[in-house]
């Protein structure tokens, strides 16, 4: 029994159904939730007038994330803590509404413009949920080369991540504007893992993460070119593949190319041990000089990841099957509740997700599309596959609506999306498939990492008590090493398959033309699990929902008044920077908390049309200045 | 005058601000001296950089072109050496995080690659300011006759027949 709220109950055989008695069971009032203690708006205003030390603090776009993000909070300084926060997603999106009425198989081309660092992986989960629809799988050699594809998209993700976006916040530079005592104590605090990565002191380390002169920074900027590279070898071109196909791949991949490949991945297994182990010194450090910094960026350990990487011998593209072949993923889907896995299974994570509105600018659909799913599963009038898009840009202010992200919430819970997820779940699920290089022991993963010139490594990776910025940031670390072993992995069955005259990697096939189909793509991007729910009328696109990583971390408040991911976890945020005066305040305990989540907002929005399908209106931002 | 790099920024379909994709094209179609590449360099500030660095012998010239939006008369070319001035680095690292996601343009192009080393060291700029920013292939009347201009200009540039450009920060 997975679920708390929703109405949802299952018989001995597992299968789902509908509690009974329940004349409007997916009514939004009848659930019972309990919200984190935050101040109505009339009492922060009524604050906000009285004390000096209570102030405003709002950033306008939060720099160093993808897009457009604004943060709003309220901080009193007395106190040290963040009694407001809401997270607005200040652009729209108008992917899914440019989807509509077309040959399915052009989203996946058009999707994959959502982002400039996840194209293919919006491009992959088209396809995945093309192919489902249209009931084709790809040969096994697809599905490797699939996998590693995607790979090479995370490890140009998590890296720029780690030392362009949110690496910074951690450098010389910046912790001398911010806690400049912490900065001479890093001066003498030697680094555990300085053989791995070679900086002697914390403050050697820090000052190797400097933006832009940092050796760990440009090492870093250096690595992204090598998974370009890598990555073009099958899609052609990043960030947007054109060798994505439903079925397989499009492209020509032969001993040469998987060499090639090989030449580029290798680097990454000695580089992800200076990662980890830059990160774990790191982590270390700041734990140590105050324990407050546990508090930073902490929330509920709910997390949910749908997993990726299928294994060949399973994957059917098949929804009735999903229970199956969602097991057998290299990274095992799940969803994390209190820090407790209540579910691998991809049906019952998929019924479990809905989508509000309350606090966006978007009017609430009503119609509801699909009662059950394909395997016969109940579904929320609020689930994707419901969904509809209809923007309504009004009401701008706290109290009603102040984002272009909707909530998605699972159970009606806010849970989080992150690569972190995807790490946590294969750790404690215990089902990934046998590996020569990777073991999932229910408390951790641990992982081989080949020699290069630096000597064979084993590290693991284990559940972390707290639940913060800083493990977030950790785990990322970590998720460098996973990937590239699922890699090498998939490449290893590459080659076999190859020389077994395998060589096919796409499969032919012919459009349904008429009547309905449904599809969905589970997979992810660097940042986290990722959803397209289709659904095809006729030939063409009748409906399509994308849920991204951001989407479900940026989400402002549902409607029982539970923040956000972004929202509690800044919340939740001690100030621990050192001033005592609000207009040198800088934030960087807020900033650490929100970037921790490796926001990317250009996919996390939607569009606002007028008039027709084919129309984007010109005037697509809400700034975050005059809300009240 | 060593090697000269030639090439256009902008996006592509996107009317106006296709000028420098396509200029690009049309100018990679004409014949060159040898040491002149031309190349559209519309694929992220950082990749080109990437390609910069790697180029034996170094370019010591680039001359960049595309449609950038200052407010001026649409149409109008404005054409200068750039001062090699770089802004604050919380800008430049600003500009390298967008540009990593995918943002593509004429400034982040030049700050970039000066910032962190490899960019030829003369860069002429040519700026033309759009008038329409919507999906097509069409350029505006103004746009299109500025194109042709800039592409005389690149030429003469090249050849070293136009008058000397003013030392400008970006903008001009």
């Amino acid at each position: 029994m997975c679920f708390k709220n929703l109405p949802i109950d299952f018989d001995e055989s597992g299968r789902a159904f509908l509690k009974e008695a329940i004349p409007d069971p997916y009514n939004q009032r009848d659930i019972v939730a309990s919200p984190p203690p935050q101040l109505d708006r009339g009492k922060i205003e009524e604050l906000l007038a009285r004390n000096g030390y209570i102030q405003s603090k709002d950033y306008d776009p939060v720099t160093r994330v993808a897009g457009a993000l604004a943060f709003h909070t309220v901080c009193n300084f007395k106190e040290r803590k963040v009694i407001e926060a809401r997270s607005m997603a200040t652009l729209f999106r108008g992917y899914e509404v440019i989807t509509m009425g077309r040959d399915p198989r052009d989203a996946i081309f058009i999707t994959s413009r959502a982002c400039g660092v996840c194209g293919g992986v919006h491009s992959t989960c088209s396809a995945m949920a093309t192919e489902m629809a249209f009931g084709i799988c790809p040969p096994p050699f697809g599905i490797v080369m699939r996998n590693i594809l995607l790979v090479l998209d995370f490890l140009y993700d998590n890296p720029l991540h780690l030392f362009l976006l949110a690496g910074p916040d951690y450098s010389e530079q910046v912790v001398k504007q911010t806690s400049p005592e912490q900065l001479e104590r890093a001066a003498t605090w030697l680094c555990p893992h300085s053989d791995v990565h070679g900086h002697r002191t914390m403050a050697d380390l820090m000052r190797a993460m400097n933006p832009l002169t940092g050796e760990l920074y440009l090492d870093a900027l250096h690595m992204t070119r090598l998974t370009r590279e890598a990555y073009s070898l099958i899609g052609g071109k990043y960030p947007h593949p054109q060798t994505i196909v439903p079925g397989g791949l499009s492209a020509t991949v032969d001993p040469y190319v998987m060499n090639e490949l090989f030449l580029r991945l290798q680097k990454f297994f000695d580089f992800s041990k200076r990662v980890v182990g830059v990160w774990e010194d790191l982590t270390a450090f700041f734990y140590e000089q105050d324990p407050l910094y546990r508090k930073v960026g902490t929330r509920s350990r709910n997390l949910i990841d749908t997993g990726i990487f299928d294994h060949p011998d399973v994957y059917d593209a098949r929804y009735e099957n999903a229970g199956k072949w969602g097991d057998k993923r290299w990274a095992t889907p799940g969803v994390i509740l209190d820090g407790e896995l209540v579910t691998t299974d991809l049906h019952q994570i998929n019924i479990g997700i809905e989508e509000f509105v309350d606090h966006s600018y978007y009017e609430q659909w009503t119609s509801t599309r699909h009662e059950a799913d394909p395997a016969g599963n109940p579904l929320s009038r609020f689930h994707p596959w419901n969904e509809e898009t209809r923007p309504r840009p009004e009401g701008h202010n706290w109290k009603e609506r102040y984002s272009w992200s909707k909530s998605p919430r699972w159970d009606r819970q806010a849970v989080e999306e992150g690569c972190y997820a995807r790490l946590w779940n294969t750790a404690v699920g215990r089902k990934m498939p046998e590996s020569r290089y990777m073991t999932s022991t229910g408390h951790s993963l641990q992982m081989k990492l080949p020699r290069g010139r630096l000597p064979e490594m084993e590290i693991e990776w284990s559940v972390p008590e707290d639940w913060n910025a800083f493990e977030r940031n950790r785990a990322r670390a970590y998720c460098i090493a996973f990937h590239a072993l699922v890699a090498l992995e998939n490449w290893e069955i590459g080659m076999h398959l190859l020389r077994q005259g395998e060589t096919a990697i796409s499969t032919d096939f012919t459009p349904p033309k008429k009547g309905q189909q449904l599809g969905v793509g589970f997979w992810g991007a660097g940042r986290g699990g990722l959803t397209h729910h289709l659904e095809i009328q006729d030939g063409v696109v009748a409906n399509y929902q994308i849920l991204t990583p951001s989407t479900w971390n940026a989400s402002p408040q549902d409607p029982w008044g539970n923040p956000g991911p972004y929202e509690e976890a800044v919340l939740n945020t001690p100030l621990i920077e050192s001033t005592d005066d609000p207009q040198k305040f800088k934030g960087i305990d807020i900033l650490r908390a929100i970037r921790s989540f490796d926001p990317c907002m250009p996919c996390t929005t939607h569009v606002h049309v007028s008039g027709s399908d084919r129309v984007i209106t010109t005037d697509v931002n809400t700034c975050a200045c005059g809300v009240e | 005058m060593g090697r000269t790099l030639v090439g256009g920024v902008g996006h592509y379909h996107l009317c106006d601000f296709s000028v420098g994709p396509a200029l690009s094209e049309r100018l990679a179609a004409e014949a060159w001296p040898d040491d002149v590449v031309v190349e559209d360099l519309s694929y992220g500030p950082v990749v080109v950089w990437h390609r910069l660095t790697d180029e034996q012998p170094p370019f010591e010239r680039w001359v960049l072109f595309g449609a950038t939006r200052r407010d001026r008369a649409p149409g109008t070319i404005t054409a200068y050496r750039w001062d090699g001035v770089l802004p604050g680095t919380e800008e430049i690292q600003a500009r390298v995080a967008e540009a990593v996601g995918g943002t593509v343009d004429l400034d982040s192009l030049v700050i970039i690659a000066a910032a962190l080393g490899g960019a030829p060291s003369q860069t002429c700029v040519i700026e033309i300011e759009p008038l329409i920013e919507e999906v097509g292939e069409r350029m505006s009347a103004p746009v299109e006759r500025a194109c042709e201009q800039t592409r005389a200009l690149v030429r003469s540039i090249v050849a070293g027949t136009s008058p000397p450009l003013p030392n400008a920060p970006l903008g001009g």
